[in-house]
């Protein structure tokens, strides 16, 4: 399995990303998945997606070979109550930026196929609403590093609170 | 006429208050703004029973939450493990922290091993049955509640996700909200370290 993941990974870094349409104005940055312990059956994706177009965008579902299933999910502070939902799209907005991150948005990996150790990658594709994809390659981190290296996005509220 | 309306609003913002007055004897005691207890507990480790008697001396930290919990709990207690990393060696010595699971269903002792020692060795995982882990959450201020099909992984737990602190005496003294970062918690494991660290 790791040699496949290892292969396609590859494949996806080497090979011009394929893309087109919707997929074309949509710019990534930060992009990690969380590193979990040995045994995990849960990690998650995270990362910025930027819309350089004047068309807003959406993120309608993802895919992994690393993970059984992969939906798109966010949470919600209900007067202390963390709540985490499932969701059918993340918008992008025209000339704006959406900020997957822990405690709020995210592409959440279910039933790992593989483990998640600091230093791997793992290959995510975001379909977007006209069915084009963001082909990404993930590198797996431990979150005390990302929560460090992403303490200057804080005002981008991740947790959204509901009261 | 608009005179008119004006009454009528009003006569009806004083019915639904009065309404709501009137109801809110009828509400569960759980949603009293009680302050909650704490106190002691017995749940079960992988390596054996821990009570929260077996760490008088030191001050405790407790966090409800589950290791299914993909993102929630998993921030939690990376910044409960950085708070931990900040303190010196001879305080260290004096916290412990504990990491309640409340889905005794699918967290084996083992599971709970390896999920707290991958974030620090200074957090001890426990559960118990679902009635005695209600219970301690209950006494903590902790809320939790099951929800079937929000996802094709399995059910997923809502729940609060505060971090309890407990003195050295055993006492609750303070419950920090979720996302406190690690010099909140630090600070706030030095106002109850004892005199002698």
């Amino acid at each position: 399995m790791k040699s496949r993941l290892l292969a396609i990974a590859l494949a996806s870094a080497a090979l011009p990303v394929f893309a087109g349409g919707a997929a074309d104005d949509i710019a990534t940055s930060e992009v990690r998945v969380r590193a979990v312990p040995e045994g995990q059956k849960n990690s998650a994706a995270f990362m910025v997606l930027a819309n350089g177009s004047t068309v807003d965008h959406a993120v309608v579902s993802a895919q992994s070979p690393a993970a059984d299933v992969v939906e798109l999910h966010t949470h919600v502070n209900d007067n202390g109550m963390m709540k985490m939902r499932r969701i059918e799209r993340i918008d992008i907005p025209a000339n704006g930026q959406t900020v997957l991150e822990p405690g709020g948005l995210h592409v959440m990996l279910l039933g790992l196929t593989t483990s998640l150790a600091d230093g791997d990658e793992i290959p995510v594709t975001l379909v977007l609403e006209d069915n084009s994809l963001l082909e990404l390659t993930a590198p797996v981190k431990k979150l005390q590093m990302m929560m460090q290296a992403h303490q200057h996005n804080n005002q981008h509220g991740g947790t959204s609170t509901s009261d | 006429m608009k005179r008119r309306f004006l009454i009528t609003a009003i006569l009806a913002l004083a019915v639904a208050v009065g309404g709501w007055a009137a109801l809110r004897p009828d509400r569960p005691a759980a949603l009293d703004l009680a302050e909650p207890a704490g106190g002691a507990f017995t749940l079960n480790a992988l390596s054996g029973p821990v009570s929260l008697a077996d760490f008088r001396g030191k001050v405790v930290l407790i966090y409800f939450g589950y290791t299914f919990c993909p993102d929630v709990c998993p921030t939690s207690l990376a910044l409960i493990a950085q708070a931990l990393n900040g303190l010196e060696a001879d305080e260290l010595a004096h916290v412990q922290a504990v990491f309640i699971s409340v889905d005794p269903d699918r967290d084996t002792s083992e599971q709970l091993d390896r999920y707290t020692d991958y974030f620090h060795p200074g957090i001890v995982g426990v559960t118990g049955s679902e009635a005695d882990v209600a219970d301690v959450a209950t006494r903590y201020g902790a809320a939790y509640r099951k929800v079937e099909g929000e996802s094709a992984g399995g059910y997923l737990i809502d729940h609060t996700s505060m971090t309890y602190i407990v003195s050295a005496d055993g006492s609750l003294v303070r419950t920090l909200p979720h996302g406190s970062p690690p010099p909140d918690i630090i600070a706030a494991i030095r106002e109850y370290l004892p005199e002698s660290t």
